[in-house]
């Protein structure tokens, strides 16, 4: 009888386990569903494309355009964002590699509290969601690497 | 589809406890010998009796091992107030009347004995979260020296269509005379996290309830809880004390927590920061 039990139980608790499942990652990422914490998805999906939410995208400026700091186009991106300096905040880099609250990149996206300009994409947004910074932190957090 | 089946075998279980469950009432004096003869063996469920070590099936959040007697329930009400009680001085707290004032987090919960030592219930918290959990009491104090059981819940946000979090563990007790009860409950929580494991380092959560219930005097006991946690740690660990009185079928808690959560997946997720406590109070009634 309690073996019966128990094997229901055991059964009960393979059944919750298999029920749990992982929070989906386009659920949080909203307009950008394919959004991966990878420099190939962010470049992809952020840097060079705009979104539905009307966002538009990094490169639309950041070009090249002598008049506007770095060229996120292309293979120009990733020597310009990660470990390159600011140049309006010269004491710190765009990307830090696994330190995404040093990294001024995400001071401009998040419109932190010592950016110098506007906060981006410039224009009073749409800015990037909540959901979208957690994917680019956990990339820096991860090491920023070229993937 | 999976949920959809539990809250079916849930919402079932609704409909037909409350007709098996009679609320507590004296029974009435039996006409002749052989309806007391008749009476006998349901009075003489040992489950039915009152232990004054383990007199509810919780101590504010975790499980006991007190068995619920088959086909009977017993009713839970859990609040949490939202104002921490060392924000402002003495007169704001006294002001706001220690919290009382503020919103709280509030939990409802109904447990039903399906056969003898296995119960299962329903606990469902103001923020919309859900947990289902059940529990197989396998040793009794009696027999064994200690008092254990496997406990298992599965919980998820936004009524439970979001972000489920299942758990499994064991509740281990030992009674100290009549004079209260200590427990160790290991408990692995998965999916603790409630952000994607893409962007999160831990997804799950191992951690030890500590409780004990000390019986003060006669009916009135003071309880403690501590669940430190390893794995995927947010906030800060849990921790509860606080004093409860017994009268009749109800037990009346006043306690004190360093955070708002009662279900499972909240515990493992952690309190709101070293300093803040919150006042709250555990309102339960055995239908037996």
């Amino acid at each position: 009888m309690h073996f019966r039990v128990l094997s229901l139980i055991v059964a009960a608790v393979v059944f919750a386990g298999t029920a749990a499942c992982d929070e989906k990652l386009s659920d949080l990422t909203g307009p950008t569903p394919n959004l991966e914490p990878t420099f190939t998805s962010i470049q992809r999906d952020i840097l060079t494309t705009g979104d539905s939410s009307g966002r538009p995208a990094c490169i639309n400026c950041h070009n090249g355009n002598p008049f506007v700091p770095g060229n996120y186009t292309g293979s120009n991106a990733y020597a310009a964002l990660v470990n390159a300096q600011s140049r309006e905040k010269p004491n710190l880099v765009r990307v830090a590699p696994g330190d995404p609250d040093n990294s001024y990149l995400v001071h401009k996206l998040e419109g932190g509290p010592n950016i110098v300009g506007e906060r981006m994409p410039r224009g009073g947004g749409p800015f990037l969601s909540s959901g979208q910074m957690l994917v680019i932190r956990r990339w820096i957090a991860e090491g920023a690497q070229n993937n | 589809m999976i949920s959809l089946r539990i809250l079916g075998l849930l919402l079932t279980l609704s409909v037909v406890v409350p007709q098996l469950a009679t609320a507590q009432a004296t029974p009435a004096a039996p006409a002749n010998s052989e309806d007391s003869a008749a009476q006998k063996p349901k009075d003489d469920d040992p489950d039915r009796d009152f232990n004054r070590s383990q007199p509810d099936f919780v101590i504010v959040n975790l499980p006991t091992t007190l068995r619920l007697p088959k086909f009977k329930s017993a009713f839970r009400v859990t609040h949490r107030f939202g104002r921490p009680l060392g924000q402002g001085d003495f007169g704001d707290l006294a002001s706001d009347l220690f919290g009382l004032d503020s919103g709280a987090q509030i939990g409802l919960e109904y447990r039903f004995g399906l056969m003898r030592g296995l119960q299962v219930g329903i606990h469902r918290t103001s923020d919309r979260t859900i947990e289902f959990f059940t529990q197989y009491n396998v040793m009794q104090q009696a027999d064994h020296g200690i008092g254990l059981g496997v406990i298992a819940s599965i919980d998820g946000t936004n009524n439970f269509k979001d972000s489920y979090t299942p758990m499994i563990g064991v509740a281990v007790s030992r009674e100290l005379g009549r004079y209260g009860a200590v427990y160790v409950e290991p408990m692995y929580v998965n999916n603790s996290n409630l952000l994607p494991s893409d962007l999160v380092d831990d997804n799950d959560t191992f951690m030890v309830g500590l409780g004990a219930r000390v019986r003060l005097h006669g009916t009135l006991y003071a309880v403690g809880e501590f669940i430190p946690r390893s794995g995927n740690t947010p906030g800060v660990n849990h921790g509860t004390f606080g004093i409860e009185k017994v009268v009749g079928g109800h037990t009346f808690q006043l306690n004190f927590s360093d955070g708002f959560g009662t279900t499972m997946g909240q515990l493992a997720r952690g309190g709101t920061a070293k300093d803040n406590w919150y006042m709250g109070f555990n309102i339960s009634r055995k239908f037996f």
